[in-house]
This record gives C-alpha cells, structure tokens and sequence, in this order.
C-alpha cells in the first residue's frame, strides 16, 4: 500500500538544531510553489545537498512546467547530508518533500536528476531512505513510479533496474506527458506494466524493464539492450526536442534559497546545443540542435525575474554563451539597465577569443580577478584530433587582451589522457602556461605580478561521443602524466592542479559499463559509498572491494577500447547525432582533421536535423 | 508623504525571525532581507566600490536556531519615502517569518547599529532532568563564582568573561521545565549566548531560546529602544 500523504515536518524540527546548516531543510522559501492539491503529486530529487541541486536549471524548468499543469502539483527533494542522514535513520524518517514535508514514498511520480555519473550511489541512497523498492521490477502496483533524466541519462544502464522509465532528451514538454499517462492509466485501472508500456510510447522515454540485454560476439562484453517482444517497446528510443527555445518559459527560476548555494543567482538559459564539435564532449554532441533564445526575450526575462527574486546576479546560462548570434547586444544592454542597480550580469564559459576576452570584461566588475580558458590540450595536433578550434595564436592574443584589459591571473582547461596523446601534448601544457605568463610580463612589465593556474583533469570517455570507443588512462599511468607535467614546470607563477585519478577511474567505469554495473553501484553503496564527488566522503578501497566481489578490475573495465564496430550498452538510445557520424568523427580525430561549426559553416552531416526533424535556431550571424 | 528630517535617508526597520526561519544563520537572514527590498523596488544606495553592494547595516547576529521580537537592520537610501508605503511594500516582499513590523527614518549619520546596540533579553526554556529555578540559579552561582565559560566553538577553544557580559537571569518554574529572563551585554571580547550559558550550567541545550528586545545603553544606563534614538544625540558617527 502507498505510503499515506502527511506533513511530517514535526519529525525533522527538532533535529535541525543538531545538524550543520539547517537552512537544507526549511524549505519556505520565497517563490515556492505553496499550493500542493494535486491531485497528481510529482517529487523531483536532486540526489545531491540542497545547495548543489537547487540552484539546478533543469529541475527549475521542469518545477515550474508541472506545477502550472492543471491538477498537477510538484515538489522538491535533496538528500539530507549524512549528519542528518544519520539521525533520519535512528529514528525511522523517511525522506520528505520539501514543500509539504510529505513522505516522498507518498507521492506518483518520483523523478531522478542524473547530473553526473558519480552520483550513483546517491541514488540508491535517495531511494533506499524514501522507502521506495530499490528495483523496478520489484515494486508494488502502488508504489511511485521513479523515473529519470537529465544529462547523464545517455549511458543509465548501470542505474537502469532502479527506474520505472527513464526520460531522454529535452524534459519540460516530455514530463508532462509521462506525469500525464501515469495519471490517465491510474485513472483507468490500468496495471504498473500496461502503464509502463504505455510510457515506452512516448516520444523520449525509455523503460528498461521492456529490454533484455543480449552479450554476443557483436557486442562488448557488456552487451547491448532489444525490445522484449511484445512489449512494442522501440529498438532505439530517440530523444525528446523542443524545436524552438522561444516558444519555452524563459523565466523559469522562481526560488530565492536561503542559504547559500554553488550558483546563487538568477539564471536565463539562452540558448541549448553547441556545435563547435568537440570530440569529447557528451553536451556538445547530445544537446544538438543549437537553438537561440532571441534577446528580445533574454532581456525582459532577465529584468523580470530579477524583479520578481531580488537577485542581484543574473548567469546568461548555456553551454557556449559567448557563441550567441546576440551575445553583445544582450550583455550590453543588460549592463547598461543593471549596473546602476548594483546587479551583475555573468557568462559561465568564456570563448577562447578576443571576442570573449571583450565580454568578460564588459560583465565582470572594475576590478579584474581572473579569466578562465579551456584550451583542453597541450599541442596543435591534440587540439586538432579533439576538434578544439583554437590555435596557440588564438590562445596568445586571448591572453594579451586579457592582461591589456587589466586581468592578472589566468586559469586554463586541460584534459590528460585524450586519445593519441604522447608525452610531447603533455609538455606542451606547462610550455603554453609559461608562454600565457611571458606574455603577461611583456604586457604588464617584468615584475608584475601574473599567475597562471593549470587545472588538469582525467579525460574519461562519454558515451554518445566520437570517443565513446576510447580507454581510459591507468591509474599508473596517470600519476606518471601527473609527475611528468610537474617537473616540466619551471615558472613561480605557474601552479598545476589535478583531479583526483580514483574518482575519474569510477567516472570512467561507470561511463562504460552496461546494466550489469548496478551490481558494482550497490555492492559499492552497500559499503557505505555516496557523496562520491564529495572528495571528503569518497571511499575508494570500498569501491575496490565492490567491484572485488562482482568480479571485475576497475582499470580493466575503464581502460578497455572498444572495438568501432561493436554493438555498444547504450546504443538502443540516441539523441539524434548518428553513430555513422561518430565513427566517422573518430576516424577524422585519428587523423588530426577538424570539422567545422555548423552554425558557422555548411552541414557536417550530424544527423541531429533529419532525424528529430529538427534545426539550427540562430537568430542573427555567428562569426 | 509624511514630514521627514531634512536629510532624512536611513530607514531603521525592526524584525523579526521566528518559526522554522529561526534556523537561518546571520549571513541568511542578510542575504534574505537584501534580497527583499530589491524585490521591494526601494531606492537603496550601493556603494561605490567593485562590487556596488547595497548599503545596509544590521544588528549584531543571532544565534542559530534562537528566534527574535527585535531584529534590526539601517538602510541607506538614495532619496527619502513614505516610510509606511515602503513598510508595507516590505513585508509584501518578505518572507512573513521574518517580516519587517515597524520602520524610521532617521538622519544619515547615526551611530552603526552593530556597535550601538549592546544589551540584549532573552527569554529561554530549559527543559532539564532535575533542574527547576531553585537549582538552576544555584549552578548559575557556581559558574558565575568561576568567572569565565570556556566552551568549544567547532574545532576552537573560547572563553567568555561574564562579569561584564551577563547582565541578569532570573529563573522560574514554567509547567514544561525553567524559563529563563536573561540579559547579556556585548562586549569587545565576545557575547554571551544563551545556548553557551545554559549549557554551562545545566548541561544541555535549551528547547526555545528568543531574543526579546535589543537595547542601547547609554553611559548613565539608560536604555534606549533603537527605535526611539534621540536624533543627533550621539557623536559616535557610522559612515
């Protein structure tokens, strides 16, 4: 029987006084949606602390879209930190909704962001303390439906058993149609399978427990999933597209948070989809087509929904904002109408060009910080095999303008490990950091003080990618990389930073595997692992002994490459970008040969346009 | 418009914080009243430096998870108002658990409020195993004779004087335990937080702690409501 619908905020009350930072659970806050009839109720859950998940786009987007639904209500969900994790637990609380303090168990729909591969065991966590039946198949008639989404959705299968359905693509038109079938077949008498099947025939949505995995000499040993038969369940579940980002709510933010969050400010997603064609990006490549929210609608939305949270920084959101056909016009405008207001305007990534040099410094304040720049690999070659379109001129003339412009500190991108990487790419990256710095000193006199901050990360295949084939680098040899790059760096102003190695392996592992790693995901979390992007809570010798027990070597299954003709754990889903494609990108890496924009230029044959029946929005002329 | 102070452009506005917003720490409470008077549309100040923050002075912070009758906070305007119509443009812009109950203009130039008010009262509910008011103000003379709490703050070591910080504490017996009617004095060296007292004397934390009313006190002590400052009186300046 479905857990009953109750406030149960008098059982978290008197632990608030014994847990850090109380305000994760208050909820109140100002643009909540307060009233919750229903009667369809929806809980969607960032399975991470209230801070990291609230200030999640995605999730405002889909808030607001379910919540103007007649008789639909949604509310919110994190998981508590572990202090009150722990006292939850003695106590037998289950997760709450934040709006109404009702059970989440109580609730028809349950829906899981994916932000990230590591938040799987926050996953199990999520569910085990809601009192939901951690495998779908398991569950009761009555029970949530636990669906997912979001932009680690591509490659579920290793979570795949934990969900009823899991949501592809662009959400805010495709949750209210999964929320409204669940409904009309609860309505009807329908059972949990008709429903399911039911679900399997909306555009975007897939349901595991319709697919069997098959492991034969075509696949990797993962295997790769086919409809059950019978369950008319589609061979390769397409993504979901809204076609044109206008004709969505742009002022879809409306909770001012209390406390402080990791991005506390008002955001306007302007534009979805990037082009530019990076071989390693799973964004680049999954969110296609590119689609412009014209300025005539950024700029009231921004004024307005600052208006309505009292806000005072408002982030131009998206994946490549400084590529936006209106970017000036907009970022000109709004700083002429905000400044005066004391409200900043803000770009999250910066184009490695003048042009983006420009816009940094037209948002950001008299005094100048830092700028960051991802030019992601040491050496022409590497730039080229990864189809990053900068050149080290490109670099040089971005740093300059930086430091005539008054910037000082410079942060760069790497990624180690790319495939065909030598030892010569790598040495390149503290020889351009030191090249950024000399050129600073030429600009700013040879006793200014500049520095240069090197963040090196562990590239780890993505699914959906030309490098979805690739191995990931052992962890030996990562640390030889890491040594390597260190003794190169002569310059006092350079300092190198690197992301954990044994986070990436798991990253890398989980990225690979197919539905056969939910055994490693639980018998990890049985072990006491969540928070794993936490660097404080990641226990690395317990996913050794997990993956000990389920009988696999981490670096085994994180290094292996695939063969290109081989039948992936992922391919019975797509987001458009053909696989003929990806092969063919990958072949072109191999030879160093870069494919163009095709926002800029002719089509690159992606396949995203014909097979969504979709295409590129730009509002006026990228250059 | 009401007759205003010809240089009148400092709103002194008193709150308060009560419910489930008592758990809000001090830099919450601050980011959440900032946010209400631009939702407010009020014309507040920035300040001229990089980052135009608006200029706003509050009173001095409030213990985690204690609730208050009288917060206080200055707000610097660009150019004066009607200060009911901006009341009542704030609390329809602010979160009714820490909603603004009544405001002032003042002149510019007063004394910064954190400093100014020193002196506040509490009133806190123990509710303790064998401590009823008899007991308690016993073990409240054992530590007063010692002089000094030292407690740890997170991982930090810290001592409080009483002398000058515990102005007062009269217990009674309530049908539920102890109440207490506390006064603590600010100090250059620290303040005294109920929590910190009772936890001193009776060993456990209290089940409701509120700030009653802050005071500023002057040399000859007398107590002046920071709603009530005589203007001009003070040379102390805040800018």
């Amino acid at each position: 029987m479905r857990t009953p619908r109750k406030d149960c905020f008098h059982r978290i009350e008197p632990l608030l006084g014994k847990v850090e930072k109380p305000s994760r659970y208050l909820n109140h806050e100002w643009g909540a949606w307060e009233e919750q009839e229903g009667p369809f109720h929806a809980c969607l859950i960032y399975p991470d602390v209230y801070e990291v998940g609230q200030p999640n786009l995605g999730l405002s987007i889909l808030y607001e879209e379910l919540n103007e639904q007649e008789g639909f209500s949604c509310e919110r969900a994190y998981l508590p930190w572990v202090d009150m994790i722990g006292l939850m637990r003695e106590r037998n609380i289950p997760l709450l909704s934040l709006e109404t303090s009702s059970p989440v168990a109580s609730f028809d729909l349950v829906g899981i962001t994916l932000a990230h591969e590591l938040v799987c065991t926050n996953v199990v966590e999520t569910l085990d303390l809601a009192g939901i039946t951690l495998l779908a198949e398991e569950r009761d008639e009555d029970e949530p439906f636990v669906v997912a989404g979001g932009p680690s959705a591509w490659n579920c299968e290793p979570l795949a058993p934990m969900f009823d359905a899991v949501q592809l693509g662009d959400g805010e038109r495709s949750l209210v149609a999964m929320s409204r079938c669940i409904r009309d077949g609860r309505a009807k008498g329908l059972s949990r399978s008709q429903i399911l099947e039911r679900l399997a025939g909306l555009a975007g949505v897939y349901v595991p427990s319709l697919y069997d995995v098959v492991v034969d000499k075509t696949s990797t040993r993962w295997g790769y999933a086919v409809p059950k038969k019978g369950s008319g369940a589609p061979e390769v579940v397409l993504k979901h597209c809204v076609p044109d980002l206008s004709s969505t709510n742009p002022v879809a933010q409306h909770i001012v948070p209390y406390m402080g969050v990791v991005q506390d400010r008002f955001a306007v997603e302007v534009l979805r989809g990037c082009a530019r064609g990076c071989r390693f990006c799973q964004a680049g490549m999954t969110y296609r087509p590119v689609r412009e929210r014209p300025a005539s609608q950024v700029i009231p939305a921004v004024e307005e929904g600052l208006e309505a949270s009292g806000f005072d920084e408002c982030s131009l959101t998206s994946l490549s904002t400084t590529d936006h056909s209106e970017c000036e016009l907009i970022v000109r405008t709004l700083k002429g109408k905000l400044s005066e207001r004391g409200v900043r305007v803000s770009i999250p990534s910066q184009r490695l060009d003048s042009f983006g040099v420009e816009m940094a410094s037209l948002v950001g304040s008299s005094r100048k910080t830092g700028l960051t720049f991802a030019p992601e690999a040491g050496s022409q070659r590497l730039r080229d095999v990864i189809n990053k379109n900068v050149t080290e001129d490109d670099l040089m003339r971005a740093a300059r303008n930086a430091f005539r412009n008054g910037y000082r500190r410079m942060k760069l991108y790497f990624m180690m490990g790319l495939p065909t990487e030598q030892d010569e790419d790598l040495l390149g990256i503290p020889r351009l950091a030191e090249q950024v710095i000399k050129v600073g000193r030429e600009e700013l006199g040879p006793r200014a003080k500049v520095s240069v901050s090197l963040s090196v990360a562990v590239f780890v295949p993505k699914c959906h990618t030309p490098f979805q084939w690739a191995g990931q680098l052992p962890l030996a040899e990562v640390q030889r990389r890491q040594q390597l790059m260190l003794h190169a760096a002569s310059d006092r102003a350079l300092r190198i930073t690197y992301h954990g190695s044994w986070p990436s392996l798991i990253e890398g592992v989980l990225s690979k595997m197919g539905r056969s790693g939910f055994d490693l995901v639980l018998a990890a979390w049985k072990r006491g692992c969540r928070f794993d992007a936490w660097a404080d809570q990641f226990d690395f010798p317990a996913w050794q002994e997990a993956a000990a027990e389920v009988g696999i070597d981490l670096e085994d299954v994180a290094c292996e490459q695939f063969d290109l003709q081989a039948r992936l754990p992922w391919d019975h889903t797509s987001p458009g970008v053909s696989k003929g494609y990806l092969q063919r990108e990958w072949r072109r890496a191999m030879q160093a040969e870069v494919t163009h924009d095709c926002t800029m230029d002719t089509c690159t044959g992606c396949g995203v346009c014909p097979n969504l029946g979709v295409a590129n929005v730009v509002v006026g002329d990228r250059t | 418009m009401s007759s205003l102070p010809p240089n009148a452009c400092r709103m002194r506005v008193r709150y308060i914080k009560d419910g489930r917003l008592a758990y809000l720490g001090h830099l919450e409470v601050m980011e959440t009243v900032m946010r209400s008077i631009r939702r407010a549309h009020l014309p507040f100040e920035v300040s001229n430096g990089f980052a135009h923050r608006m200029r706003i002075q509050f009173s001095q912070a409030l213990p985690v998870g204690a609730a208050s009758r009288g917060e206080y906070y200055d707000l610097l305007l660009a150019e004066p108002l009607d200060v009911q119509e901006a009341l009542g443009l704030l609390r329809e812009s602010t979160p009714a658990s820490i909603a603004p109950q009544e405001a002032r203009l003042l002149p510019r130039r007063v004394p910064a409020l954190e400093a100014w008010v020193g002196l506040s009262c509490w009133s806190v509910d123990v509710v303790a195993p064998g401590v009823d008011a008899a007991t308690f103000d016993q073990k409240l003379e054992d530590v007063r004779e010692r002089g000094a709490i030292e407690y740890m703050r997170g991982q930090k070591p810290k001592r409080i004087e009483l002398a000058r910080t515990l102005v007062s504490c009269k217990a009674k017996d309530t049908d539920q335990g102890t109440r207490l009617l506390l006064q603590t004095r600010s100090t250059e060296r620290g303040s005294l937080r109920p929590a910190i007292l009772v936890n001193a004397v009776c060993g456990c934390t209290p089940l409701r702690v509120c700030r009653d009313a802050q005071w500023h006190e002057e040399p000859d002590d007398t107590l002046v409501d920071p709603m009530q400052i005589t203007l001009g009186a003070n040379p102390e300046r805040s800018e």
